[in-house]
């Protein structure tokens, strides 16, 4: 199978070299063009959750803290296993962070993107990131979205769920804010008998109590069992929140090192963490994504 | 990738998932030379289903005037431009390639992703009129004229191989077996838009409210007690007939949508070339261009119009377009004998019965035993 990465890694190198001096010695290395509000990382294969004396309940992507954790940087690759895919990678490279208190472990996550996406209307779609953990730290499950009877635990942070928790989910009025509207027949608040079941007959999604048609706060938690069949759970107070800067995004996503029926980091031990981002501005949504296509090892610092 | 049977471009094609035909297949014919663009069927789908938030812009059934008019913007123009030109044999074998077959490695299905403006302007091009231009007055006078257009009434085609299924992830869209009608499931559904993109004909919907994707669900509330979709029963000019269509291979002379695609081959699919097995069916429009509407219709669609030129010398059709719009309940057989037309459930319980020629009284105007003047209002 060609891999739509090579396509780009290749045009990548040809305009390295349109560009570099004549003459310029060092041929091995194609210096990686940093968005300016992206922290310089070098490669890392594994990755070590720094210990820290703060209160890590609430993410803080400016919080001082950071300095405990030197940002190591992973290479992404298109989503190759399903279609629909990206044909090119849109997000190379992922900078990472890691800190814990013992009680809550967060993670600090940047990349470049040009555009700030957070969805809404129709035909747009949401930048987004997911950390995804194996529930057992021992024998771990396929990297894939897990494996039938070997569930992976997803944390999924999005900018159009962080605009919820911070404005509220927008309404017609303000995502179309010149359409008109006469009225919604199942809307009469104050019609004799008109029971909330009613009005929500015409919003099937509510109506049938689907996780995505409701206010979100900034990150899903999710199990999964294989391709097509993730499923959001009732959170365990895990949070995000992400900055937009100078074309990159910095994003915090923290959660509970022990979660019951969930995935599990204790001090000391083990695990492994996996990553996947969306550029809604390239319409990436859904299986539209790139993707750390291994586990990355995860040393919890004592 | 599997290989699965297509009637309608006679051979097989490459679809994602298995033939694997529903029980019955819900299917709406459409006679365009009746429809008047009065919208009621479009308006009898929106407050029957679509009145709430999210739902404001959403025609599951629209009308639009061809060859100007598309509900979103120029959704035709755009998928056929996205596959190329492609050809028919003479003997009306597909020779091209369908958009499952067209799609880049990276895509279940060849699209064009439509944006919120696209969906804007549901009426655009209405009543506009191609063809030459008019020299003078009178062209009205003088037919055929050069000048031309008709009305196109669509819903989602509850496809045999739809597109919509097959670009789903999450696999949150299903086609049923006792029907054949295509949901998606609002419990599974996380809005990826994956069904908006691929379908070609448009007819899945984001609802920016619930964040789901939407669309028609072919009435199946009403289906599942023997009655036909609203925007069939509320047609005004009883332009359309909704019941269960047969493959070719099992086709039964006395069901009213197999007699009118299989027997007497006046109803054909639309843009078939895409290669979906559409469940909606059109008898084409006799006085349109040609070429334009074999794009549409495919080749067969000239012997089309000819034999439905042909119909008032046949009077089982004749019968069978009178029963048309004159029953609620979905007919399962029809049978003309002695001028009556008959139509009946599926257990052979009789629904409805007209005579295919309607008597003619005359009388004078004048009532001499009321001593008044009646006028004929119809
Ligand atoms: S109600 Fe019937 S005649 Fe009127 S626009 Fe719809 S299909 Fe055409
Ligand atoms: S018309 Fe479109 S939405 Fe309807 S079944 Fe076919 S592909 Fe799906
Ligand atoms: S079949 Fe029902 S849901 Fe579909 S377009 Fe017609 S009225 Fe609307």
């Amino acid at each position: 199978m060609k891999s739509p990465h090579i396509y780009r890694l290749l045009g990548g190198a040809a305009l390295v070299s349109l560009l570099s001096t004549p003459g310029c010695g060092d041929k091995g290395t194609a210096p990686t063009a940093a968005a300016p509000g992206l922290p310089a990382a070098e490669p890392i294969s594994e990755l070590t959750v720094a210990r820290v004396d703060a209160d890590l309940s609430k993410p803080d992507p400016d919080a001082s803290y950071w300095r405990s954790s030197a940002p190591g940087a992973i290479t992404l690759i298109a989503q190759p296993m399903i279609a629909p895919r990206p044909a090119l990678v849109t997000t190379e490279k992922l900078i990472l962070q890691a800190v814990h208190d013992g009680k809550h472990v967060a993670f600090r996550l940047s990349w470049a993107d040009p555009e700030m996406s957070e969805a809404g209307g129709l035909g747009q779609y949401s930048d987004a990131v997911a950390l995804q953990f194996p529930f057992n730290n021992e024998k771990l499950p396929p990297v894939m979205m897990g494996g039938d009877g070997d569930p992976v635990h997803i944390f999924h942070w999005r900018a159009q769920y962080q605009h919820d928790a911070e404005h509220g989910k927008p309404d017609m009025a303000s995502l179309y804010p010149n359409a008109s509207i006469d009225m919604y027949a199942m809307e009469f608040h104050d019609a004799p008998g008109g029971s909330r079941d009613e009005r929500e007959m015409f919003n099937p999604g509510v109506a049938l109590g689907n996780p995505q048609s409701f206010h979100k706060t900034a990150v899903d938690e999710i199990v999964s069992e294989g391709f097509s069949t993730s499923a959001v759970q009732a959170g365990h107070g895990s949070d995000g929140r992400g900055v937009w800067k100078d074309g990159s995004w910095s994003v915090v996503v923290t959660r509970a090192m022990t979660i019951d029926g969930g995935s599990t980091l204790a001090a000391g031990g083990k695990s492994a963490v996996s990553f996947a981002v969306w550029q809604g501005g390239q319409a990436e949504v859904g299986s539209r994504k790139s993707l750390y296509m291994n586990w990355l090892p995860l040393t919890v610092a004592p | 990738m599997s290989t699965v049977k297509n009637w309608q471009l006679g051979r097989d094609i490459a679809y994602p998932y298995d033939e694997n035909r529903p029980k019955k297949q819900w299917a709406i014919v459409f006679d365009l030379n009746k429809c008047i663009a009065c919208q009621t069927c479009t308006l009898a789908c929106k407050t029957t289903w679509t009145s709430g938030k999210g739902q404001e812009y959403m025609f599951w059934n629209n009308v639009e005037t061809k060859p100007w008019g598309g509900y979103p913007l120029a959704w035709d123009l755009r998928v056929l431009e996205k596959l190329g030109r492609q050809d028919w044999s003479a003997n009306g074998e597909y020779l091209g390639k369908t958009l499952v077959e067209a799609a880049p490695p990276s895509e279940r299905v060849l699209h064009w992703a439509p944006e919120d403006q696209d969906w804007m302007y549901p009426n655009i091009g209405e009543d506009d009129c191609a063809g030459g231009t008019v020299d003078g007055g009178g062209h009205m006078a003088q037919l055929p004229h050069d000048k031309w257009f008709f009305y196109l009434p669509r819903t989602c085609a509850h496809c045999t191989y739809p597109a919509c299924l097959a670009a789903c992830p999450r696999k949150a869209i299903y086609k049923r077996e006792e029907d054949g009608i295509v949901l998606i499931d609002q419990t599974r559904c996380k809005g990826y838009g994956e069904c908006v993109r691929a379908c070609p004909y448009k007819k899945s919907m984001y609802n920016p409210w619930t964040r789901t994707s939407e669309k028609c669900i072919g009435c199946y509330p009403a289906v599942e007690q023997g009655v036909q979709p609203q925007c069939v029963v509320n047609c005004i000019g009883k332009i359309r007939v909704m019941g269960f269509i047969n493959p070719p291979w099992s086709a039964r002379a006395d069901n009213p949508i197999d007699y009118l695609v299989h027997q007497k081959q006046i109803a054909l699919p639309y843009y078939p070339q895409l290669g979906l097995e559409p469940n909606i069916y059109y008898i084409p429009p006799v006085h349109a261009d040609p070429a334009y509407l074999e794009q549409m219709f495919g080749p067969r669609v000239h012997e089309a119009i000819e034999r439905y030129r042909a119909l008032p010398q046949d009077p089982v059709a004749a019968g069978l377009l009178c029963l048309i719009g004159s029953t609620d309940r979905i007919l399962h057989r029809f049978k003309v004998e002695r001028g009556i037309a008959t139509g009946s459930d599926a257990d052979g319980t009789e629904l409805v019965s007209v005579p295919v020629t309607e008597s003619i009284f005359e009388r004078s105007a004048f009532d001499a035993n009321l001593g008044v003047v009646r006028n004929n209002t119809p």
